[in-house]
């Protein structure tokens, strides 16, 4: 059964980065500040901390999966966030095995896996065209609130699901040995 | 070691090849999105506005008793603006019943106008959260008449175009989100002369927060204040959409043409009900569809 509750939840959490876009003040979207929603990302982060064993790869086959989601659903170009998010959490699975995971490692390396992935993302959109945005004003205007902001949703999803990926973990992987 | 070392850089170069090939397969222009496309789209935008339903009702809820607190003010100035709607309502009726007179004279039926179109009321439910994908998603596709390209519209005017359909949803791009590929013919009113001047928008400029209007002739008339309608001429959109208001007249770079910055009329910030506008005379493009077949 609880196989079946990260997948939902990741779905809810796309789902909503969309929907909270609505809802959020005028007057916050309105001015010049990029503020972009990683949600689905941040979890992925925790969800490759906390979940994954070393040997397993579930977060990143997530990550493949909500990131082509993410292209066709709120984007018009598709394999942008698919290959960023993969390549992130694939070299956040990878340093995990040196580090040890506790709350500050883990905010830290979702505030560099949020960097990492946004900077890559406009990266890519600057050869397309998408992005043409010079350096400083991406680096004021989106990188800076976009990591706040992302921040923020770490610490709310960290005190909510940290203890039940870990518990959700044992209960899959010790079933199996 | 090494030989995992080599498979993990094969995989990534793998990944590579599949991004640049997806991307080259998205960023062309197409008339329609594949079926696994539609899919993810209309599932996620139906569990939008699965979530957008209750959210919706409570934020109503806490704006309707913002709004009770003026009521009183507000109905007094209301009443005042009723007795001079009185008088325009008249004149308005009395000109309505000339038009279908002389239109009727010269045997011009409704489906000629350029003016007319088929009104679809949508509820906006989500947002690109990347911010340079200026675009909504409503809740109206393919299965209630919407197709690509049509205008949208909210109360107080032109909010953008359809940029992709799927059967239960579309998503909108919105005015500030346009540039040279996707350009509207408009005309700009002018209130001394009886001829309109038109022009046409050919983007968006994010310092000035405006659209970016070419005026096809020099026109020393066109002042700020004036407001700017789609003219009916692109083919796609019908005539008479509100699109903005004139901020300034300017010549562009080399002094050759007049441009003009427009501030558009509608909010694109605060959306939540939208109409999706079918035009009623065919689409340049359909009737070209139709001579080739």
């Amino acid at each position: 059964m609880s196989r079946l509750y990260i997948p939902l939840l990741l779905v809810l959490i796309f789902v909503f980065e969309g929907v909270a876009y609505e809802f959020i003040p005028a007057d916050i979207t309105q001015r010049d500040l990029f503020i972009i929603a990683h949600w689905t990302f941040v979890f992925l982060v925790l969800m490759a901390l906390f979940y994954d064993m070393e040997y397993t790869y579930y977060s990143i086959l997530a990550a493949v999966i909500i990131g082509l989601m993410t292209d066709i659903a709120y984007t018009n170009i598709i394999g942008v966030y698919m290959f960023i998010y993969a390549l992130v959490i694939y070299f956040i699975h990878g340093i995990r095995k040196l580090l040890h995971a506790n709350f500050f490692v883990a905010f830290l390396l979702t505030i560099l896996g949020v960097a990492l992935v946004d900077m890559g993302i406009s990266f890519v959109y600057s050869f397309i065209g998408v992005n043409n945005m010079p350096l400083t004003g991406y680096m004021v205007y989106r990188l800076v609130p976009t990591l706040i902001a992302n921040a923020i949703a770490f610490i709310v999803f960290y005190i909510i699901f940290k203890s039940r990926l870990v518990k959700w973990a044992t209960v899959r992987f010790d079933n199996k040995k | 070691m090494f030989f995992f070392r080599r498979k993990r850089l094969f995989t990534i170069l793998i990944g590579i090849i599949i991004l640049v090939g997806l991307i080259g397969f998205s960023i062309q222009e197409r008339d329609h999105i594949t079926a696994p496309e539609q899919f993810v789209k209309d599932a996620t935008g139906w569990l939008q506005q699965a979530i957008h339903t209750p959210v919706d009702y409570v934020t109503n809820v806490f704006s309707n008793i913002d709004d009770v607190k003026n009521v009183y003010q507000e109905n007094q100035q209301l009443k005042e603006s009723l007795e001079q709607y009185q008088q325009t309502l008249y004149e308005v009726q009395e000109l309505r019943k000339e038009n279908e007179e002389l239109t009727s004279i010269i045997d011009k039926t409704e489906s000629d106008s350029l003016s007319s179109y088929n009104p679809i009321q949508a509820s906006v439910i989500s947002r690109s959260p990347e911010k340079w994908f200026k675009q909504v998603t409503i809740n109206k596709g393919k299965q209630d008449g919407v197709e690509k390209n049509m205008a949208v519209i909210t109360g107080t005017g032109m909010i953008g175009k359809i940029q992709t359909v799927s059967q239960f949803s579309s998503t909108i791009l919105l005015l500030n989100g346009f540039d040279r590929s996707n350009r509207i013919s408009v005309n700009v009113n002018i209130a001394d002369q009886d001829e309109d001047a038109s022009g046409f928008i050919l983007g968006y400029d994010e310092d000035r927060k405006a659209l970016l209007l070419e005026f096809t002739d020099y026109n020393e008339a066109v002042k700020a204040g004036e407001f700017v309608f789609s003219s009916g001429l692109g083919g796609v959109f019908p005539k008479g959409l509100e699109i903005g208001e004139v901020q300034e007249v300017t010549t562009d770079q080399y002094g050759l043409t007049q441009i003009a910055y427009v501030k558009p009329s509608s909010d694109l910030t605060d959306l939540q009900h939208v109409i999706v506008v079918d035009r009623v005379m065919d689409n340049a493009s359909d009737s070209q569809q139709e001579e080739e077949e």
